[in-house]
């Protein structure tokens, strides 16, 4: 099902997607069938409307809707014209209207707010209400409230996870960490719950559940125990087969790891999430990038009113037009995306070299059989070049934002606090960068990021710098200030802890330079970064995720203690490396081992705050789970390993944990999201709360 | 072995002998059933039952057996006449009834309250909404997944599904009066998946559905019956002249006409007209039914009195007064089979089975000859046995399969099992004290499950336990009904009620009998809802500490005023929306006090529910929430509170009081000094931000800004006094006091104070942050008198970043500084600047 790359027509000599070129063995597990789920559920739920209908549309939704359909399909449902879910009055043409929308109480009392608008000005409307994912009390209640919930019809449109690539699948649902450790709601736990289980319906039961954080363990619970009690419901389903080919699922909480998103990104997707902004896979770019003479792919949401100045001086400021980055259509970003940035030069190099090279074979060209070959190559020819170009454009509007004075202050900045240097002269560091003017967001990063590595910061100092903060961005971040310092959060905290701190909070103090050494974070080492690049530190430029580490400890535990790929130059000298399949690269690959949960690394995973889960999975039904001992067989055929990162998890992750399955051989890895995050989002969402209040929500896209 | 009937002695020709149709006695009633003539009916699809209400429009002789019409009751009798059920109704005049796809009766009355009563006589009652009851209900027609109803003010009304939806009013039919007839296509059945309403106007016909109502532009009418056929696709009229005409339903191409006014003078009035299947036409007068077929042909059939015919999807079921027959058209497989000298594969292996067990060696001829079909006679024989009644004839049929397989080196008996299996069931049910005659065919539409839930509906549930193990099939379904059931009747006596003995044995036999039969799949909870409505709270507590999912613990845990138990099982389940479904319940239900108290003494436990409440309330009750955090002496969380209020606010006053209030709040707790500081000083800047205002005569905004926006607005404005000030009154660090004023300076190109600015005292900033700033937004001509003063060793980059290569290469020339020399060399732009650049160099030794 999944479109082939248009690219695949191009017999370049090297293959696009690179060294990670399936085998016929290891076909990845099929995920664009969630997106045809998703798809149908859709039409299903418009058709249900008869007639023509006016979609008024939650803004949140328009991105992962726009990742599972197009305007057109909506067009052939029936969509008559869509609107935005905003307050005032809508008016509408046609009988039918349909919302769409997540289950919050804003929407609802927009929604409610119209109704009764038509209502007064004597309107006559069909109104349906499509919740996401599922229906809810809470709404009905409002609408009740309200007195509007005799005029409508509710009803749910189950859309879940979505796949962003074909290892990422994502629930796109943003706000899910300001949702679960700012507001207490767990709402988005239940949701992925019932989308994992919606996913063993499809793939068979999760042999094994592992999982680490307060929230992630209650979602492993959850999940088993609703295993119990649903498979006996639905008797013929797939939830009463142990999945062939999934042989864990992972469960890490943003809490666990809250340094990663606070850093900054440094592979080239994550620095354009990081500079640019990614949105649902979605990034806001120059016209005069994306319109080439014969573009081939256009969205057909956005359709170009005015063409951009070509050649424009600066590509920033022209008019902006979204454009998917997807390897679907673009194989070029394949090669691109996890590449520490630094190496993106010289790649896009090497591709133009070699783009070049393919063109002046037309000269080689002497029969007109030869001439024919090579016209034939045209078209996947052009559409590499345009990718080139696109790529291209993007990093030379990256590189200017990555010379900037705060930019590269606050990179030295982490980087010395990762490795504990000189921890008070970084947060006066910090200090002079708020007197500088620097972005608040970049500003409670590194604060945050500093009071989690030393374990808080001194009282005085920490209410000074609060306090600048306050002057210089506006009272009404206290709130802010509070939430990042109470539990479940407490990312910002004083050091001594003040007596009255609740319990929880100085049991949350998060051993970091112990981590350090234990699950070797810093690579110290000034190695050439083609040497970084053997190791998953290589996404922050020598600093490995702690979250992506402890993935490691499941499904790679030799990659947390040295660098697999780095022995190499020993086994190349020993002369047995010819006994372990390579990839392309050279390195040796390591045959994956089976999966064990934590053992080995107990202690570690223990000091880390946050409960530990570890559930072997029985096939409901059957009264003997299948004993630990048969599940570390290996297996035969190649299995993948989802890990699913509860509150979001940031594009680098991704990375490294493509590079963690790259190093194996016979597991690949599935990463599943409650959604993208970014440091920036993080402390936007949490922001949020109190001070967006101030102003009107940004209206985008 | 006594002779049966040959199967063909029923059959009787139509079209030249090519398709045949057969009239088969399934029960006899003698005088079971009263005279069908003084009954308005419903029959109920699949061999369901019939339900029957006294026609108050006739007559009827006073006698011994009409204490019955005294008041209005609806009999319900099951297809072999005997009486399933009988209820009287006290509610408004019933306009219409009609049976449910779950074989439940749904009784609409005119005040547009329906009931939907199943085979024990429970009910749920729901209502068409006030309006309709206003204008009346004055039609209705009821499908097996919803009805239509005509209101006084001849509108259609829409119901979908029987969960008591809204109902949708369809297109207005702009009619006058009400259609001579009417009826209703289901929406499964339509190409656009809506229900469509056909209303017979004038001489036309109108089809209305939820979008419009379209005039179908016929000259024929009007119609005094509309019946569309079981698959849609079809709709058979009859005029007021007693033409019969069959169309497609969307009116495009004629099918059928057929003249019946010759009948009516000898059988009578025109009662009904049903479909046989989809290809033929029952039209029943008083005495006699006949069969229409699609090219004119007809059989008659004649009855000693009224009749009722149920159209089922591959015939006809008539229920006269001393029968209940089935009408079909003779399936393909049996016709094959049993036709006279038919020489189809199937045909001949029957054949050859008879002789067979004959001993007759030409069985051996029979079977060589159709050798290649022989798998295909197999299963047109397997098909056949299904299609027969009599368990003699599928018996033979079967068997006949069997010898046939046995020749056959490949074959996979699967088909043959499962016929033999659904036969066994089917004959099973059509067992006149049992009284469901479904045919194979219905059978296999109805899907075994409903079959059985048909079973446990009228209370059969030992016979719904085996056909459930014999398919096997989850028995849970069966045994929640027959907890119910049993719950239902156990009646705690006086004596045992006290002691609570009674309760323990009924949960105690109930629960045992589901371990036993190993269904884990049932739900304890809607026993114990069962066992809770019928007042035994006792026992309804015993059944759902049985309940393994949480989330159906709670709403009867709800009905039974455990408002904490529900609140913890809500908050365990982790459903976010079971638990605000207990919140929201809980909050409307208990005073505000015991409602917060009973989530604040839940402690950690529920700490999700407060969580909730909070969001909820946030968004939705703020009133609330500050008296939750009141009551809880959370001065914190009071305090936030304030102040997201407060950054709502554009009024002045208002937004001063509520940062105000969070002032105290903190200042009440003794561990927030520093945030009531900081508000503290926030509401002095809002108060000196309105006095800027009112100095600014209100040109200048200030108010809500941040203590660094307002400074840089006093010193864009040139109140670089005032800003002197505040920035002493609110203690802002040297640092950044420099960098606002050098932004602010530039902004607005005040070069002049710029320069005094700088001036004035050594720059704690350094002066290459003027530098950079300088160039950045533009300004290298200012920023270069600035790069004197910067640190001697960074001067040269910082006028390559000016721009100006000649005072880089001077400076380099001052300081001696060969190396860098060299470097500008390299990297200067052009070679104008590179020559200028050597002279420098070469003046350097």
């Amino acid at each position: 099902m999944a479109a082939a790359p248009v690219a695949s027509t191009s017999s370049t000599p090297e293959p696009s997607a690179g060294p990670r070129q399936p085998k016929e063995d290891e076909k990845p597990l099929d995920v664009s069938i969630l997106k045809e789920l998703a798809r149908k559920a859709l039409v299903d739920a418009l058709n249900s409307v008869n007639g023509v209908k006016t979609l008024v549309l939650d803004n949140a939704l328009a991105g992962p809707l726009g990742l599972v359909t197009e305007v057109s399909l909506l067009k052939h449902h029936g969509v008559d014209k869509m609107f935005w879910l905003e307050p005032g009055p809508l008016s509408a043409t046609t009988t039918n209207i349909v919302y769409l929308c997540r289950p919050h109480i804003s929407y609802v009392r927009i929604i409610a707010d119209q109704i009764k608008r038509h209502g007064r000005e004597s309107q006559k409307h069909n109104y349906t209400l499509f919740l996401v994912p599922r229906t809810s009390t809470l709404v009905s209640r409002i609408l009740e409230e309200e007195g509007v919930l005799g005029d409508i019809t509710i009803s749910s449109y189950n859309l879940q996870f979505i796949p962003l690539a074909d290892d990422v699948i994502s629930l796109e649902h943003d706000t899910a960490f300001k949702e679960i450790w700012a507001d207490g709601d767990e709402t988005i736990i239940y949701n992925s719950m019932l989308a994992l289980m919606k996913m063993q319906s499809l793939y068979g039961v999760f042999p094994r559940l592992v999982a680490k954080g307060d929230y992630a363990s209650r979602l492993a619970k959850l999940l088993s125990k609703n295993l119990q009690t649903s498979a006996l419901d639905s008797p013929n389903s797939l939830l009463r087969i142990m999945s062939e080919k999934i042989d864990s699922l992972i469960i890490i909480d943003r809490k666990v790891d809250m340094i990663t998103p606070l850093l900054t990104q440094l592979t080239y997707e994550g620095l354009i999430d990081e500079l640019i902004g990614l949105k649902n896979s979605h990034v806001e770019l120059p016209m005069s990038l994306l319109n080439p003479p014969n573009a081939p792919n256009q969205p057909a949401a956005a359709a170009p009113t005015s063409n951009a100045p070509q050649g424009g001086t600066s590509l920033m400021k022209e008019k902006k037009k979204k454009h998917h980055l997807t390897t679907a259509t673009d194989p070029l970003f394949a090669e691109l995306r996890d590449l520490n940035f630094s190496a993106v030069g010289k790649k896009l190099n090497q591709v133009a070299r070699r783009l070049d090279e393919d063109y002046k074979l037309r000269h080689q060209a002497k029969t007109v059989a030869q001439l024919k070959d090579f016209v034939g190559k045209l078209g996947g020819l052009q559409t590499e070049h345009q990718s080139l170009r696109l790529h291209t454009g993007l990093s030379e509007m990256l590189v200017p934002l990555t010379r900037t004075d705060v930019f590269n202050k606050s990179l030295e900045i982490q980087q010395n606090l990762l490795a504990s240097y000189d921890v008070n002269g970084q947060i006066s560091a910090i200090e002079e960068l708020i007197a500088q003017g620097a972005d608040m967001q970049i500003v409670l990063r590194l604060l945050c990021l500093a009071s989690i590595v030393a374990g808080g910061i001194k009282t005085k100092t920490l209410e000074n710098i609060k306090r600048e903060l306050l002057q210089s961005y506006g009272y009404n971040y206290l709130p802010l200030l509070l939430t990042l310092a109470s539990p479940p959060l407490a990312i910002l905290l004083p050091n001594p802890l003040p007596a009255s701190a609740p319990a929880a909070v100085a049991a949350g103090k998060y051993p970091y330079t112990a981590l350090r050494r234990s699950l070797r974070l810093l690579i110290e080492d000034a190695d050439p970064l083609e040497e970084l690049e053997n190791d998953v530190s290589y996404v922050y430029s020598g600093y490995a995720p702690i979250s992506v580490r402890l993935v490691q400890c499941v499904a790679q535990k030799s990659g947390v203690l040295s660098n697999p790929a780095g022995e190499k130059d020993k086994k190349i000298a020993a002369g047995d490396s010819d006994a372990r399949p390579r990839d392309a690269t050279g390195a040796p690959k390591v045959q994956a081992h089976p999966i064990v949960g934590w053992k080995g690394f107990e202690d570690v995973v223990a000091s880390i705050p946050g409960e530990t889960a570890d559930i072997v999975q029985g096939v409901p039904g059957q009264k003997d789970a299948p004993s630990a001992a048969t599940l570390m067989l290996p297996k035969e055929q190649t299995t993948t390993t989802v890990v699913f990162f509860l509150g979001g998890c940031t594009y680098t992750e991704i990375a490294a944990l493509r590079w963690v399955g790259r190093q194996t051989v016979g597991r690949r890895m599935l990463v599943a999201t409650t959604g993208m995050v970014s440091g920036e989002s993080v402390v936007a969402s949490v922001a949020d709360g109190g001070a967006a209040a101030a102003g009107p929500a940004e209206v985008g896209i | 072995m006594d002779r049966q009937e040959h199967p063909t002695t029923t059959w009787e020709a139509m079209q030249d002998s090519t398709v045949f149709y057969r009239k088969q006695q399934v029960y006899s009633t003698p005088g079971k059933l009263p005279n069908l003539g003084d009954f308005i009916i419903a029959g109920c699809r699949y061999g369901g039952p019939l339900a029957l209400m006294r026609d108050t429009s006739k007559l009827v002789a006073l006698g011994s057996g009409t204490a019955a019409f005294a008041k209005a009751q609806i009999q319900v009798y099951s297809p072999a006449g005997e009486v399933l059920l009988l209820f009287s109704w006290d509610q408004g005049k019933i306009i219409r009834f009609g049976w449910t796809s779950d074989e439940k009766l749904a009784v609409l009355n005119e005040e547009g309250t329906y009931r939907l009563y199943d085979l024990q006589g429970d009910y749920q009652q729901y209502s068409l909404g006030a309006d309709a009851a206003e204008v009346g209900i004055i039609d209705a027609r009821i499908h097996e997944n919803g009805l239509v109803a005509l209101t006084g003010s001849l509108s259609l009304l829409e119901v979908k599904g029987w969960e008591g939806g809204k109902p949708l009013t369809l297109a207005s039919p702009g009619i006058s009066q009400p259609p001579h007839a009417w009826a209703v296509i289901p929406p499964d059945l339509t190409i656009s998946r809506h229900v469509e309403a056909l209303l017979s106007v004038d001489a036309t016909v109108y089809s209305v559905d939820n979008l419009e109502a379209t005039d179908q532009r016929l000259s024929r009418g009007p119609f005094s019956h509309l019946a569309p056929s079981p698959n849609g696709k079809s709709l058979a009229l009859l005029t007021s002249s007693g033409s019969l005409w069959v169309v497609s339903t969307d009116f495009q191409r004629s099918l059928a006409d057929f003249d019946t006014s010759s009948f009516t003078t000898s059988a009578g009035e025109i009662r009904q007209v049903a479909w046989c299947g989809n290809d033929a036409v029952l039209v029943t007068f008083e005495h006699m039914a006949l069969l229409v077929g699609p090219f004119g042909d007809t059989l008659q059939y004649f009855y000693s009195g009224p009749t009722f015919a149920i159209t089922e999807s591959d015939g006809v079921r008539i229920v006269g007064p001393d029968t209940c027959d089935f009408l079909q058209k003779v399936p393909v497989s049996t016709v094959s089979v049993f036709r006279p000298g038919s020489t189809a594969p199937a045909a001949i292996l029957y054949d050859a089975w008879e002789l067979f067990s004959k001993r007759s060696p030409k069985a051996d001829e029979s079977i060589r000859s159709i050798r290649p079909e022989l798998a295909a006679a197999v299963n047109g024989c397997i098909d056949a046995a299904g299609d027969e009644w009599e368990p003699y004839w599928q018996r033979r049929l079967l068997n006949a399969a069997k010898f046939g397989k046995a020749f056959l080196d490949v074959y996979d008996a699967t088909d043959f099992v499962n016929m033999g299996q659904a036969l066994k069931v089917l004959n099973a049910v059509r067992f006149y004290e049992i009284g469901i005659p479904i045919t194979y065919t219905q059978y296999t539409q109805l899907s075994p499950s409903q079959l059985i839930s048909r079973l446990t509906a009228r209370n059969l549930h030992l016979l719904a336990l085996r056909i459930s193990s014999f398919l096997n099939l989850q028995p849970s379904a069966v045994l929640k009904h027959w907890a119910c059931a049993k719950i239902l009747r156990s009646k705690p006596t006086s004596t045992s009620k006290e002691t609570g003995v009674d309760d323990e044995v009924v949960c105690k036999s109930i629960v045992e009998k589901f371990e036993t039969l190993g269904s884990a799949g049932v739900s304890y909870a809607e026993i114990a809802q069962k066992a809770w409505e019928v007042g035994r709270t006792e026992l309804a507590t015993k059944l759902l500490d049985h309940e393994p999912k949480s989330s159906d613990q709670v709403p009867l845990l709800l009905n039974m005023k455990e408002d904490r138990l529900a609140l913890m099982k809500a908050v365990e389940s982790g459903d976010t929306d079971l638990v605000y479904h207990v919140l929201l319940h809980l909050h409307k239900r208990l005073p505000l006090g015991s409602f917060f108290r009973l989530i604040e003494e839940g402690g950690p436990a529920l700490a999700l529910a407060s969580k909730l409440l909070q969001v909820y309330a946030r968004a939705q009750n703020r009133e609330m929430l500050r008296d939750f955090y009141y009551s809880d002496d959370r001065r914190v969380d009071s305090a936030v509170l304030c102040l997201n209020e407060a950054a709502t606010m554009s009024d002045p006053v208002a937004k001063t009081n509520e940062v105000k209030a969070a002032q105290k709040f903190f200042s009440e707790d003794k561990e927030r000094t520093f945030e009531a500081k900081m508000v503290d000083e926030n509401v002095r800047l809002l108060t000196l931000q309105q006095q800027l205002e009112k100095e600014a005569d209100g040109k200048i905004s200030f108010f809500g800004l941040s203590v660094n926006e307002t400074l840089r607005t006093c010193l864009i404005n040139g109140m670089g006094k005032r800003a002197d000030k505040i920035r002493s009154d609110f203690k802002v660090p040297d640092k950044r006091y420099w960098y606002l004023k050098l932004h602010a300076l530039t902004e607005v190109h005040d070069w002049e104070s710029l320069d005094t600015f700088a001036r004035s005292k050594r720059s704690p900033i350094g002066y290459q942050a003027f530098v950079q700033h300088l160039v950045e937004k533009g300004h290298t001509r200012e920023a270069i008198s600035y790069v004197p003063r910067c640190d001697s060793n960074k001067r040269v980059d910082l006028y390559v970043l000016c721009g100006d290569w000649r005072l880089a290469g001077k400076e380099c020339k001052d300081r001696g500084d060969k190396t860098k020399m060299e470097e500008l060399k390299r990297t200067c732009p052009n070679s104008l600047i590179a020559r200028e650049l050597e002279q420098f160099a070469a003046s350097m030794k």
